[in-house]
């Protein structure tokens, strides 16, 4: 990979970057971290933070993968992954809500819960080989929008960027529009931030906190479950061990970045997306490969501090 | 009075003698039938020192049980009930082999000396990081760095056992711990510093250094390692940077005296310290702590610096003890477990060494269970996060009546 062919000119790297398979592949890239980080958003904005995305999402794209390959039925394999991660965003939920146990312990063991579940039932279905499971692949159709290439001047472009994703590529760039409307435009979405906000208050005017945060968490898992089942039946078309690999813990930090927003969120998580991009990218080149692999953390890291940064210029919080 | 406080601390180590008697004959006559296995296991050039570190681990039990009482019992009935859910879940999976599954899971650490050697090994690593997560989680820091200072200080001490030569024994292996340590308390202290004066969400601080922190570990790798070798790994290093070991051909070395003395120094640092006041004070009520007088940023840099420390020893421990050289993988996912000896221990730095020692014999029976009976060792990672669930969920023990049930106990 780091190898002799040294002798590329900055415009080459360049214009390998910035064309119109790169912002393809940004929406690809973004989507998986795009839908947990609502995911995330809308358990931060209810209160109840959710630390186990990285969970649900290979709990449902395991669920996903496995029964619509054994069934070859995507939507049958989809609808199987979303119930999963919904399942297990329910059982956090009712281990937090109504047992009273830490969230974040709880959060990280619903983490390894899917880890762990995952490889060792593939193992097991598979015969107790190493290579995990053998089932035919299966993925979610693409959406071809050929009227594009109709578009003056720019439509080959346009059709090469956005002409064919996936469907959930879609999905995911309207759910972030979906958790909007539901914030701002309906009676839930305001209950979900008052409980979030002020718990004691919410109630006193009469909002039902438990049930708030239960569907918040519910709904965080769907988002989630779409994340996981786009990463085994869109992104790439078998469940292979750990593939979230940490989306879900950066997930939590995306909605920091986008000001906690829905759609500040979505420009945060194309953002991020932007930067991954280019770590693909960058790979032809003669670049050591951890360097920028390194970037969206260092990215994280540095919104993070700026974020908190933010926050204490403008309010003067106790803490 | 007193005397009887004498009389049972005797009673104590005396069983604990016999049964680490009892224990190392096991171990390293590979099973008890009869006299012949303790001629055979006596004749062991290494039976002292196994008895010794057997009667350790005894120790540690009873420590254990002297410390959290009553809630000692409530750590044997979740580990029990999570390892009954486990069972359950294995015998849907693969009903034939379970009982040979569980078997090998619940002896196979004892069976043979170099299991035993494994299981030592592991608590200690576990021990350390237990100790490092149970110093911020009792400030109610939810710091998860320790995997990234593992690396670090296993970098750092690598780099010294490789490079730095000239150095008689002692002073190498010193110099090569130190760095580890160092470099460990420097990377913890990145997201304190954060927490401390930005308010910035340490959790999330930390999991974006982790990877960073493996990252640039690989990125040295990659550049030190032997090029003719077919894995990733560095030369191994020079005897001069090794770990004493204690018993010959394992890899048990003086670390055992680290875990010892950490555990004693972490619960004198918190019981018996303004500073370790301002700790617990921190973790039961930042607002009121910091109302009191506490100035929670000392608390918060303190805290997580010396977290870092004992990641980093960790990550010395694991080069200069466990792999005398620096694999592609230093650590997978070695602070996840440690959250689960640290909060069966209720986060007391005297019992983390019987929790470590009790979680990692889970951790070592697994590869022997998916060795001998077929099955997956991430059975003991889901019995892991259901220990976590049950452990900490505050209502199940309402659900069980515990507490109705001791009131009335008390009152009749």
């Amino acid at each position: 990979m780091a190898g002799t062919k040294g002798a590329h000119s900055v415009e080459d790297v360049l214009n390998s970057i910035f064309s119109a398979t790169y912002l393809a592949a940004i929406l690809r890239i973004s989507t998986p971290l795009l839908l947990p980080s609502l995911a995330a958003l809308i358990s931060v904005k209810a209160g109840v933070i959710n630390i186990g995305l990285e969970g649900m999402m290979l709990i449902a794209a395991f669920t996903g993968a496995t029964i619509g390959g054994v069934l070859q039925n995507a939507l049958i394999g989809a609808l199987a992954g979303l119930l999963a991660a919904m399942l297990t965003a329910l059982l956090l939920a009712f281990f937090h809500l109504s047992l009273r146990g830490d969230l974040i312990l709880g959060g990280i063991a619903i983490n390894i819960l899917g880890s762990a579940a995952t490889v060792a039932i593939g193992y097991q279905l598979s015969g107790a080989r190493a290579i995990g499971l053998d089932v035919p692949p299966i993925s979610l159709p693409e959406l071809d929008l050929p009227f594009l290439r109709s578009v003056p001047l720019i439509g080959e472009t346009l059709y090469t960027a956005i002409g064919r994703q996936n469907v959930l590529v879609w999905s995911a760039l309207l759910s972030a529009f979906g958790v909007a409307f539901l914030f701002y435009r309906l009676p839930f979405g305001v209950h979900l931030r008052a409980v979030g906000e002020n718990e004691q208050a919410a109630a006193s005017v009469g909002i039902q906190v438990r049930r708030t945060r239960y569907i918040a968490l519910l709904l965080s898992g769907l988002l989630a479950g779409i994340g996981g089942i786009y990463m085994s039946m869109g992104y790439l078309n078998s469940f292979s061990r750990d593939m979230t690999a940490g989306r879900g813990y950066i997930a939590l930090v995306i909605p920091a970045l986008g000001g906690y927003t829905p759609l500040g969120t979505l420009i945060a998580a194309l953002l991020f997306g932007a930067f991954a991009a280019l770590e693909t990218r960058l790979g032809s080149f003669d670049v050591p490969s951890q360097l920028p692999q390194m970037i969206p953390y260092l990215a994280t890291l540095i919104a993070l501090t700026l974020y908190a940064w933010r926050r204490r210029q403008t309010a003067h919080p106790a803490s | 009075m007193r005397k009887q406080a004498w009389l049972i601390a005797v009673s104590v180590v005396a069983i604990a003698l016999g049964l680490a008697l009892l224990l190392s004959v096991h171990v390293l006559a590979r099973g008890i039938r009869g006299a012949e296995s303790f001629t055979q296991a006596v004749e062991s050039a290494s039976f002292g020192t196994v008895w010794a570190i057997n009667t350790l681990i005894m120790l540690a039990m009873a420590l254990f049980i002297a410390q959290v009482r009553r809630e000692a019992l409530r750590v044997l009935l979740t580990v029990t009930v999570a390892l009954i859910i486990g069972g359950l879940i294995l015998l849907i999976l693969s009903p034939q082999s379970a009982a040979a599954a569980y078997n090998a899971l619940l002896t196979g650490p004892l069976s043979r000396l170099n299991r035993w050697a494994a299981w030592i090994d592991d608590a200690i690593s576990l021990t350390l990081v237990a100790l490092a997560i149970t110093l911020v989680f009792k400030a109610k820091l939810f710091s998860l760095g320790a995997e990234g200072q593992i690396f670090l200080g296993a970098l750092a001490s690598g780099l010294v056992a490789l490079f730095v030569d000239g150095l008689p024994t002692a002073l190498h292996v010193s110099l090569a711990v130190g760095a580890g340590a160092l470099v460990g308390t420097l990377w913890g202290l990145i997201p304190a510093i954060l927490r401390a004066y930005l308010g910035a969400n340490e959790l999330v601080a930390t999991l974006m250094l982790n990877p960073i922190a493996a990252l640039f570990y690989g990125f040295v790798l990659e550049r030190i390692r032997l090029p003719q070798s077919g894995i990733i790994a560095s030369a191994f290093f020079p005897e001069t940077a090794l770990l004493p070991r204690l018993i010959p051909a394992t890899r048990v070395t003086t670390a055992i005296l680290w875990a010892l003395i950490a555990a004693l120094a972490v619960w004198w640092l918190m019981q018996r310290t303004p500073f370790g006041y301002a700790l617990r004070a921190m973790g039961a009520n930042p607002a009121f702590a910091r109302y009191g007088g506490i100035r929670l940023e000392r608390v918060i840099l303190g805290a997580m610096a010396l977290s870092g420390l004992l990641s980093g020893l960790a990550g010395s421990y694991l080069a200069l003890g466990i792999y005398q050289r620096l694999p592609l993988a230093v650590s997978a996912g070695l602070t996840f477990e440690a959250i689960v000896a640290a909060l069966l221990a209720r986060n007391n730095p005297l019992a983390v060494p019987a929790m470590a020692l009790l979680y990692s014999y889970l951790r070592v029976g697994a590869p022997i269970m998916q060795n001998d009976a077929a099955v997956s060792l991430e059975i003991v990672r889901i019995i892991q996060a259901l220990i976590i669930l049950l452990f900490t969920a505050e209502g199940l023990l309402s659900l069980w009546q515990v507490r109705k049930v001791r009131t009335a106990w008390k009152t009749s």
